[in-house]
């Protein structure tokens, strides 16, 4: 290894790129042929049709449009964790923003795949992109889905920005550490970083900018993909509480896949030193937070509808709560309230094993939520001989599972080509290592083992 | 005076028949889906005629109901289509412009009535069933929508057999293939904006009643209510 | 040299093309060969021509619209391609009197009769067993040697053993089939179809002395009440029926007219009525009598008036004191009260008619059942007046008797048999056992454009045009007050190398050894319709239409009693309701994929069969849509998913007719399954008609559902009891 200085904090964290274990090769050729198999499965549909998959008359969105919901709404831990703490200057997001900026910027690019997955011909796509088509036509700006072009574009281009703009200084810190290709690669991606003042100075000045710029935008987005729901007339869509309630449960599915990555990480990347319980704790308090939040929007629109009993609304309420859905909305409440509330209030439950166990269960919540908004709606219309059913088909299960897999490639491949915390940040914030005394350290160890 | 397409449909004579249905297929090019298809709920009937039982046994009743697009004056599905593929005409008809379609489907989730339908994969006729179709009527491909159009190519023609034959067109030069073929004569159409036509008179009928009115779509498509019997007064 | 014009243009460059595009290829494989077109048409410009829709017995006029077009045909055994007129689409011919323009369902179907694709394209004959369905194609020549030589072989032999079965049709075909085998010196033509009312034919000969089916003047009725006539769906001639309905129901003026529909599974026709009763199967004919013992006992009408039809129900003359209203109430099912009240208003409120006809004449009590209405109609003076019911009148021609199959199967089996689309293997019940039958005839020949289960059974295919590539005709025996005789020409040139069924027949005669005597006075078909059909002579009110095949009997008073019904109540618990469905009627338009894909006007089913059952019977049985049952009768049993409906009761399941081929093309192949199977070979006495509706079975659940069942409808109420999640 190259210590050109006595930096146990820069070696450690660069070591990742520097050194490549059997685990990683063999990870990412897992990951990759999952990753292939969704692939096939979109050739397959480009070939024979939409009809591939499970969608049908009245049920015309499905699993499609549920991942996309989802992967935007978990695109929203990184604005959270990296602008408003940063703006709030709470120290101990140091060692936690890049990670959560890097599922950002996956996330939204996976998310942003599924528009296109499900149209019906995904060869043009770009027609809702505002050129100066051959058709003579803008996009309908009046169309949400022309909203979403214009708010999950300008997402994806502020994270970019906001996730590659601090990583600059550490390319450079890599460049300095690194020979032949490697120096040369890291030299042109440092942009010719020396670390002078007035490098810094700017730096600073556009993350602030950035994290302030950032927020609106990020809550815009979820705003605008919930807008693709609540602007049709269907029973439980065309709901008010759909703009604060999106955002509330992406904000809240983006803190469980942090928490979930920054536990995979430390645990692969031996990280122990730099992801502390501590972490994990805040931001378990961040997701109960969330959780009761959740919970307080779902009761509040399900009180309003139940209580309005009207009875397309009713149909649809009924379905969820009693009927066909039932397992499906009973799971989800357990999955987003009654664990994470059980699990994160006690202060002793709140372990990195306990977080993760109730972030996975979030996830999976979350994911029933988006399904329980589309199909559910879709399915009971306002009239009643046009009901239907909607059964996913292996095309979209496997195009699904793929993208969880590109997920977990993506952060794998940049977490070998880029230190997946940021060295700078923890250099600056003056934290080269968290002080915990061997007592508490010893304490926290013990939380982890099993008990009677 | 430009035209405004409307429909009207009595539904004290409408008996269920589905004439209706299977002339708008022989009409407009509809695939037939196939029994697979079919069970997996990709069966296009552009006009359906839907069927409510009212009671229980034996003091039933049965109600039917044809309904296709009904050209809604505040379409929900125009708002939402991307790439205008569903718009407005300035004779009142929502077109569905089948190459600007990309297939995202929202129209059809917007439309409280239900009544687009999308191309699941292309097309097939088992030939020589192809020999039937109509050369007035575009064959759409895979991953586009398509629903009533009123017949827009029987408007078109007869609009330009008037024009040749240096006429006005006459209430009842245009008759969608649904309303040609009803036995009892229960669908009507006409131009809404001809006071004199049976549609426009219909439209206003104390029977008359439009589906889902309280959604304020505004549609054009009048249903005249069923009628019940009762003893007329002997005196 | 000739000048060149267009015509011989287009000959010498499609030769010379072809020859040089020919002349590219290198495999002869791969020539496809471009006939001459046959006619000159603008493409993009329709042309009107008029035909006859041969779905059902109505006879209505249509008009195909006919459009140019490149199709694959057969000329002289060799395929090609060509520029032809192609039928496009059918309409309802506006000027004919049934049809006024309009189109039922079937016959907007009915244009993919001849572009179907497991239509036969040319004459074959059997190379493998019987019933196996393995046919080689062969030439016209061949096979009219081969039906020349059988019969021959039969005329040569005796008294010629030959049978024609088809369906009864009246019309000039017919006529002429029966002409050519009365100088064959065959016995009369054999009909068969199920659903045909011979019934009320009976009925009405002695009641009217009119052996025909009667016309309804809808349009002009005040209160009509029919008794399980399905006459807006599938009954006798469901277009004109539904046109004049409308026009009941478009009347001008201020009283609304009233329907009533009495039977015990609603139908189609009984979602329309302004009243509905639900009747005890079999009893139609009860209630008609205790209406008209309330009209006489209220001095509404006196029971001579009724006349002879009057006279023909016992009792009458008394008043039919064994009828009043809850002797009927326990007998029909119907609350005395409303029996009551409907006799009242349908006394007070003329002009007012009364129908019977399907499942209620398909009874051992058939014939009193049809009696009873009948003598109904006679009371209120509604036979031959304006919103009553008449007889159309028919062609001056005499018309022959035509034999059953039931009394073709009884007698020794013909030596040769000849179909002319009728399927009795399939739509007769499997204890007539048709298949055993047909074995016993040496030489089977179909006329059919499809191999189904009868045609399987042939030795010889000899494909007929479809109804558009042919002249046709039709002389309807019902559906409207003057005499229509429909003559139509090809709509469109034939697609394939076949032959109209009566030219082929005449040819036939013209080859056979002992020419047929006296000779035939037409070539073709086309000369035989080139002379209209006349009409009788003017008729009287009262007997319009064509006279009784025979006199007019001294028949004594028919007394009503309830049905005799097959099967123990105890052991079947259920009465089995068959009717004939809105897509298939008896099956066979099953073949047909609009059809199939139709969502059933009640149920909403596609490409499905299904059984029909009350909620307590589901209960009963553990049941829920979709699950499939076994229906067993004592003589047979089927399986077939389960529909709970709100239109039938707990004491009988009911079944669409159509579905459940063995052989009938792609699409209805193996699908579902058919009623009409298992139905006990029960007969109503007087005319040896199948009592189709005189059944038990009992229901046992075999399996959760399967896919099978396939609706298009989610819900069927229109406030579903959304609690429950769904409706």
């Amino acid at each position: 290894m190259n210590r050109t200085r006595n930096n146990p904090l820069a070696d450690d964290l660069v070591r990742p790129l520097l050194h490549t274990s059997v685990w990683f090769y063999g990870g990412v050729l897992v990951l990759a042929s999952i990753v292939a198999c969704g692939a096939a499965a979109w050739a397959y549909q480009l070939w024979y049709g939409m009809g591939v998959a499970g969608v049908n008359w009245p049920v015309f969105w499905g699993f499609y449009e549920t991942n996309f919901v989802f992967w935007i709404g978990i695109s929203h831990a990184g604005t959270l964790i990296s602008a408003i703490l940063r703006l709030v200057n709470a120290r101990w997001r140091r060692p936690v923003t890049r990670c959560a900026e890097v599922i950002t910027a996956f996330a939204l690019m996976i998310g942003a795949i599924f528009p296109i997955v499900h149209l019906g011909k995904p060869w043009l796509f770009f027609w809702v992109a505002p050129y100066p088509s051959s058709r003579e036509l803008w996009p309908n700006f009046r169309s949400p889905l022309v909203w979403d072009f214009f708010a999950i574009n300008t997402y994806l281009i502020g994270s970019l920005l906001f996730l590659i703009l601090p990583m600059i200084p550490d390319f450079a810190l890599i460049r300095d550490r690194t020979t032949g290709r490697r120096q040369r690669i890291y030299g042109a991606l440092a942009l010719g970083w020396q670390g002078t003042t007035t490098q810094w100075h700017r730096l600073e000045a556009a993350m602030q900018i950035m994290a302030v710029a950032i927020i609106p935008v990020a809550v815009s987005v979820h705003t605008i993909v919930s807008f693709d729901f609540s602007m049709a007339h269907v029973p439980m869509w065309h709901s008010t509480i759909f703009g604060p309630y999106f955002v509330a449960g992406a904000i809240f599915s983006g803190i469980a896949a942090l928490i979930i990555a920054m536990a995979a990480l430390r645990r692969m990347l031996k990280l122990h030193a730099y992801l502390h319980p501590l972490h994990f704790d805040n931001l378990a308090k961040l997701l109960l937070l969330m959780s009761l939040l959740w919970g307080y929007f779902v009761f509040s629109e399900r009180l309003t509808v139940w209580y309005g009993n009207v009875p397309t609304e009713m149909a649809v309420f009924w379905s969820t709560q009693r009927g066909a859905f039932a397992p499906f909305y009973w799971t989800m409440v357990v999955c987003n309230f009654v664990i994470p509330v059980s699990i994160l209030s006690f202060r002793r439950l709140r372990t990195i094993p306990g977080v993760v166990l109730v972030s996975c269960g979030v996830v999976v919540g979350m994911w029933l939520e988006r399904f329980l908004i589309i199909v559910p709606g879709l399915s009971t219309k306002q009239l009643p001989y046009s009901w239907g059913h909607y059964a996913p088909r292996p095309a979209e299960v496997v195009i699904m599972v793929a993208t969880f897999a590109a997920m977990a490639l993506l952060y794998m491949l940049f977490s070998k080509f880029v230190p997946i915390i940021s060295i700078w940040e923890m250099k600056v914030g003056n934290q080269p290592h968290p002080a915990v005394s061997a007592d508490e350290d010893e304490e926290r160890q013990g939380l982890w083992r099993a008990r009677p | 005076m430009a035209h405004r397409w409307g429909m009207v449909v009595d539904l004290d004579s409408c008996t269920g028949c589905e004439a209706c249905v299977t002339a708008c297929h022989a009409e407009n090019n509809i695939p037939t889906v196939g029994p697979t298809e079919a069970a997996r709920g990709r069966a296009m009937h552009w006009l359906r005629v839907e069927r409510y039982w009212e009671g229980d046994f034996p003091d039933v009743k049965v109600k039917f109901k044809p309904v296709m697009c009904q050209h809604c004056d505040n379409a929900p599905c125009e708002a939402v289509c991307p790439t205008y593929a569903s718009h407005q005409t300035d004779e009142g008809l929502n077109a569905q412009v089948y190459n600007r379609c990309i297939g995202t489907r929202y129209c059809a989730n917007a439309c409280s009535y239900n009544v687009r339908f999308f191309n699941f994969f292309n097309p097939q006729w088992e030939k020589p069933l192809q020999l039937q179709l109509n050369p007035d009527v575009s064959v759409r491909e895979v991953g586009v929508m398509e629903k009533c159009t009123f017949c827009v190519q029987r408007i078109k023609a007869g609009k330009t057999a008037a024009k040749a034959e240096d006429r006005e067109l006459k209430d009842g030069d245009i008759q969608p293939a649904c309303a040609q073929s009803c036995p009892t004569g229960s669908i009507i159409f006409g131009d809404l904006n001809d006071h004199e036509s049976r549609a426009a008179r219909f439209t206003h009928s104390p029977r008359g009643t439009k589906l889902l009115e309280d959604e304020g779509t505004a549609p054009k498509v009048t249903y005249l209510q069923r009628q019940s019997w009762n003893e007329p007064d002997t005196q | 040299m000739t000048p060149m014009d267009r015509r011989r243009f287009l000959k010498v460059t499609a030769i010379t093309g072809t020859t040089a595009a020919l002349a590219g290829c290198g495999n002869p494989e791969n020539q496809i060969v471009r006939f001459i077109p046959e006619e000159e048409l603008v493409p993009g410009i329709a042309v009107w021509k008029p035909s006859v829709c041969p779905l059902c017995a109505a006879g209505c006029g249509v008009i195909a619209r006919v459009m140019d077009g490149e199709a694959e045909v057969f000329r002289k055994g060799k395929p090609g391609l060509t520029r032809m007129g192609l039928a496009r689409k059918l309409e309802g011919d506006p000027a004919h009197p049934l049809s006024k323009g309009r189109l039922c369902v079937r016959g907007q179907a009915a244009v993919q009769v001849t572009y179907h694709p497991d239509r036969l394209v040319a004459p074959q004959r059997r190379s493998g067993d019987r019933g196996t369905g393995q046919f080689t194609e062969i030439s016209w020549e061949e096979a009219l040697s081969l039906l020349t030589e059988r019969l021959d072989a039969s005329v040569a032999a005796g008294p010629a053993q030959i049978a024609f079965l088809s369906r009864p049709r009246p019309g000039r075909r017919h006529e002429l089939v029966a002409e050519v085998l009365r100088r064959l010196g065959a016995p009369a033509p054999v009909t068969f179809e199920i659903f045909d009312d011979a019934v009320l034919r009976r009925a009405n000969e002695l009641s009217f002395g009119r052996h025909q089916l009667p016309t309804l003047d809808l349009a002009h009725t005040r209160y009509l009440v029919s008794f399980g006539a399905d006459l807006l769906g599938t009954w006798n001639s469901p277009l004109a029926h539904s046109v004049a309905y409308g026009a009941m129901r478009h009347a001008p003026g201020g009283v609304r007219p009233k329907f009533v529909q009495v039977e015990p599974r609603m139908s189609q026709t009984g979602a329309s009525a302004d009243q509905w009763l639900a009747v005890r199967p079999g009893t139609e004919g009860a209630l008609a009598l205790g209406l008209a013992h309330v009209i006489m006992k209220a001095g509404l009408r006196a029971a001579p008036a009724a006349g002879r039809a009057g006279a023909l129900v016992d009792g009458w003359a008394s008043g039919l004191p064994d009828f009043t209203p809850e002797a009927v109430e326990r007998e029909t099912g119907v609350p005395a009260a409303r029996v009551d009240r409907l006799a009242r208003e349908f006394a007070t409120y003329g002009p007012a008619v009364a129908v019977i006809g399907g499942a209620p004449l398909a009874h051992t009590n058939g014939l009193a059942q049809a009696l009873a209405v009948n003598a109904l109609n006679a009371l209120v003076g509604s036979i031959g007046v304006e919103g009553g019911t008449a007889f159309m009148p028919q062609s001056a021609s005499p018309q022959a008797q035509a034999r059953t199959l039931r009394e073709t199967m009884a007698a020794a089996p013909p030596q040769v048999l000849l179909l002319d689309d009728a399927n009795p293997v399939f739509a007769a019940p499997a204890a007539w056992k048709v298949t055993e039958w047909l074995r016993q005839v040496p030489f089977i020949a179909s006329f059919g454009s499809f191999i189904d289960e009868t045609s399987a059974h042939a030795d010889l295919l000899l494909p007929d045009h479809s109804f558009l590539e042919s002249w046709v005709d039709s002389a309807p025996e019902s559906g409207a007050t003057s005499f229509v005789a429909t003559v139509a020409p090809p709509a469109m040139r034939p697609l394939y190398d076949t032959r109209s069924m009566p030219d082929v027949l005449l040819e036939v005669g013209r080859r056979l050894k002992q020419p047929l005597t006296p000779a035939m006075p037409w070539q073709t078909f086309e000369e035989m319709l080139q002379t209209a059909a006349t009409p009788e002579s003017a008729p009287t009110p009262a007997a319009t239409g064509r006279p009784a095949a025979t006199q007019p009997l001294t028949q004594p008073p028919t007394a009503w009693r309830a049905p005799v019904l097959d099967g123990s109540a105890d052991e079947y618990p259920f009465h089995f309701l068959p009717f004939a469905s809105q897509a298939f009627l008896d099956g066979s338009l099953a073949h047909l994929p609009w059809l199939q894909e139709l969502p059933d006007p009640l149920t909403t089913a596609m490409w499905s069969s299904w059984v029909e059952i009350n909620v307590r019977t589901a209960e009963q049985l553990g049941v829920a849509d979709g699950d499939i049952v076994e229906v067993t009768s004592t003589a047979g049993s089927l399986r077939a998913p389960v529909v709970i409906s709100p239109g039938i009761g707990p004491d009988a399941v009911a079944m669409p007719v159509g579905q459940g081929h063995e052989t009938f093309t792609r699409y209805a192949s193996g699908r579902g399954a058919n009623p009409l199977a298992i139905l006990a070979p029960i007969a109503e006495p007087s005319t040896g008609q199948l009592a189709w509706s005189a059944t038990r079975v009992k229901l046992a659940k075999v399996a959760e559902a399967d896919g099978s069942l396939i609706l298009f409808a989610g819900a069927t109420r229109e406030r579903p009891d959304h609690t429950k999640g769904r409706g």
